[in-house]
């Protein structure tokens, strides 16, 4: 194949891209753009921004949006309170054990996020592991407890799967930070406490933002979670999944899937920008 | 050397790191406002024992005392001590006036302190006008100066500098060596200095610690130790030595390169003979010197103040390095290579060291 090797850098690399840039296009962005434009799409055939309006002003629907994001923003908060310390033992305390970390944060991920929620339901069953255990084991109690269908029980599952996320973002920033600043600020007369808040903390803040910012987005858009261990939680995505295959009401969900796709491109837009700031 | 205590002592101190003796049995006492640089190859130590003084490390056994005071185990921020490192590293989410009012903020100073403060020590590196600039946007040798002003507004009881000027190019290091000397002095600060520049070594410190393999080999002023090197190490790490290695007999040394006087009655049947290049006489004027040599100049280089030749003697053709004040305006060397000379030196410029000539 001789002629390839003539190709200009800029050719080639648009070549290898192709395949992926293809497949991106067919299967993500064609149906997205689909989806989208059919709630635009009026009765009559014309183009209509009515279906907005009706969802915008329903109370209703406005505190489904509001639920998905306070859950979201929940969910956050907890991950990256619960990510900072470790990724901080990862980064400064962990040494050779820095590599065994990873692979338990990671190895959760390559499996089956449905296999992880049926995992939640049979330790937390009313007959389930942890139950067993705490009545007739331990006996701490006298009847089970009813941990399914709780707020709690799928905050912490989604905690559960994000976490990693926030570990990850918030280490590799963690990482670049120059041992000899807390050094100097202790020098200095600051305690290792002190230190933290006046150096460490403020250098990381990027690392958290792109964690919290990755969290979040993928926090929104859950579903599997909350289908299977409920919580009574009323969210976009639930509210979507019903319209499409119980309501049928197809403009409906594809308006709030449009909806869901403005948040995290809102989402997306923030994180390029820390990203940016960071000059990676 | 007197009686006043020292600012700084270290006592026995060893630190291993695994098996690897770092820092082995180190001693060194620091008079209060004196300037003392830890001189010495790559990983001989000296960032080691630096970091055992700010209370980063901690010795495996030994003794550290501030101002009389033991601090062995007492953390770096309660040690009242300043340090400046190679990579400035100042913070960079901070401005230049909160950095340097960090320390004083740390110690619960007013703001109208800090703020006189900062203005002062900013006027003393010559950085006004740039308290709102981040450091990103300064140079490095105004980096530095801010980090030096940084460790400085505390009163610090030491001052730590390791290789401070390392990252700086050489014209600016030189300026930067006065000016950190100067104010050292004039503010008569106690201070631990790192470097592996013999140079720097030279035009800043009261004395000079030449480290070798975790130990202090010879501590002493600067041209005490280049004059009366202990040690063929030291001879060679501190400038350039030509080195004779040989056994007593009678009032010379028989060497490969001839038997050549001693200045001075050796303490064994060995030793080694040091001989400065500069002291090294070529020519005419060697012909009346006891050494009785004669060589071949095999190379000559203008070097500016002064031109370096290399000789090899006649008949043992052991090498040696010399250096003549530069005697034509024109730079232009007055041997030639190829020319046969004389060579000796004074008797009494030769020194006797210990140990032998490193082999390269
Ligand atoms: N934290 C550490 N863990 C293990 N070994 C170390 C550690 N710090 C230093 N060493 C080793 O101790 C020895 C002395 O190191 P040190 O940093 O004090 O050398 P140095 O004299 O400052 O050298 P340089 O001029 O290269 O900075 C080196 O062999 C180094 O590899
Ligand atoms: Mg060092």
């Amino acid at each position: 194949m001789p002629n390839l090797v003539h190709l200009s850098a800029g050719a080639r690399r648009a070549l290898l891209l192709a395949p992926a840039l293809i497949f991106l296009a067919v299967f993500f962005v064609m149906p997205l753009a689909d989806n989208s434009a059919r709630s635009f799409l009026a009765e009559d055939g014309g183009f209509t921004l009515s279906r907005y309006a009706d969802f915008l002003t329903d109370r209703f629907y406005l505190g489904v949006i509001a639920e998905t994001v306070i859950l979201s923003a929940v969910v956050t908060l907890i991950s990256v309170v619960i990510a900072y310390p470790v990724a901080y033992v990862l980064v400064r305390k962990a040494g050779r054990f820095s590599g065994l970390i990873v692979f338990l944060l990671i190895a959760p991920l390559l499996t089956s996020i449905i296999m992880r929620t049926f995992g939640w339901q049979v330790l937390f069953a009313r007959r389930g592991l942890i139950n067993q255990w705490l009545v007739t084991d331990l006996g701490l109690l006298d009847a089970p407890l009813r941990w399914l269908n709780t707020p709690g029980l799928a905050i912490a599952a989604l905690v559960h799967v994000l976490v990693p996320f926030a570990v990850l973002s918030i280490a590799s920033v963690l990482q670049g930070v120059d041992r000899r600043l807390e050094e100097g600020a202790q020098m200095l007369g600051a305690s290792k406490l002190r230190t933290f808040f006046e150096v460490t903390l403020p250098l990381t803040t990027d690392g958290i933002g792109t964690g919290a910012i990755l969290v979040f987005m993928i926090a929104n858009g859950s579903f599997v979670t909350l289908v299977l261990l409920g919580g009574g939680f009323q969210t976009l995505p639930l509210l979507i999944y019903q319209q499409f295959n119980t309501t049928r009401d197809f403009a409906l969900a594809s308006t709030m899937s449009t909806i869901l796709l403005v948040i995290a491109l809102a989402c997306l837009w923030l994180q390029l920008r820390l990203l940016r700031r960071q000059g990676v | 050397m007197n009686d006043a205590p020292s600012a700084l002592t270290l006592s026995a101190i060893r630190k291993k790191f695994g098996s690897l003796m770092a820092v082995d049995n180190l001693d060194l006492a620091v008079q209060p406002g004196a300037l003392v640089s830890l001189l010495g190859p790559s990983g001989c130590g000296k960032t080691t024992t630096l970091r055992m003084v700010a209370g980063f490390e901690s010795p495996d056994s030994g003794q550290i005392t501030i101002g009389g005071e033991d601090v062995t185990r007492q953390a770096p921020n309660k040690r009242g001590l300043g340090m400046v490192f190679q990579s400035y590293s100042l913070f960079p989410h901070r401005t230049v006036a909160e950095n340097v009012a960090f320390g004083l903020r740390m110690a619960g100073a007013s703001k109208q302190t800090q703020a006189d403060e900062v203005r002062r020590m900013l006027d003393m590196v010559h950085l006004t006008g740039r308290e709102e600039m981040y450091p990103s946007q300064l140079s490095g040798g105004q980096q530095q100066r801010v980090a030096l002003a940084r460790a400085l507004v505390v009163n610090p009881r030491v001052l730590l500098l390791d290789e401070p000027l390392g990252a700086l190019d050489k014209a600016l290091r030189e300026s930067m060596q006065f000016e950190i000397r100067e104010m050292q002095q004039r503010l008569e600060i106690t201070a631990l200095l790192v470097t592996h520049d013999q140079e720097e070594a030279m035009s800043m410190s009261d004395q000079i610690a030449v480290m070798h393999g975790g130990r202090i080999l010879q501590l002493g002023a600067p041209n005490d130790i280049y004059d009366r090197p202990e040690t063929a190490f030291v001879a060679t790490f501190l400038g350039t030595s030509n080195l004779f290695e040989g056994q007593v007999q009678g009032d010379r040394l028989q060497t490969r390169a001839g038997a050549l006087p001693l200045p001075a009655r050796p303490a064994g049947d060995s030793a080694t003979l040091s001989v400065r290049p500069e002291r090294v006489v070529l020519g005419e004027a060697a012909s009346g010197l006891p050494q009785q040599l004669r060589g071949r100049i095999t190379a000559a280089s203008f070097r500016g103040a002064y031109a370096a030749y290399h000789v090899t003697l006649e008949g043992s053709g052991v090498e040696v390095t010399a250096y003549r004040q530069a005697d034509t305006a024109l730079g232009q060397t007055s041997l030639a290579v190829g020319t046969e000379v004389p060579v000796g030196w004074p008797v009494e410029h030769g020194v006797l060291v210990t140990g032998n000539a490193p082999k390269e």
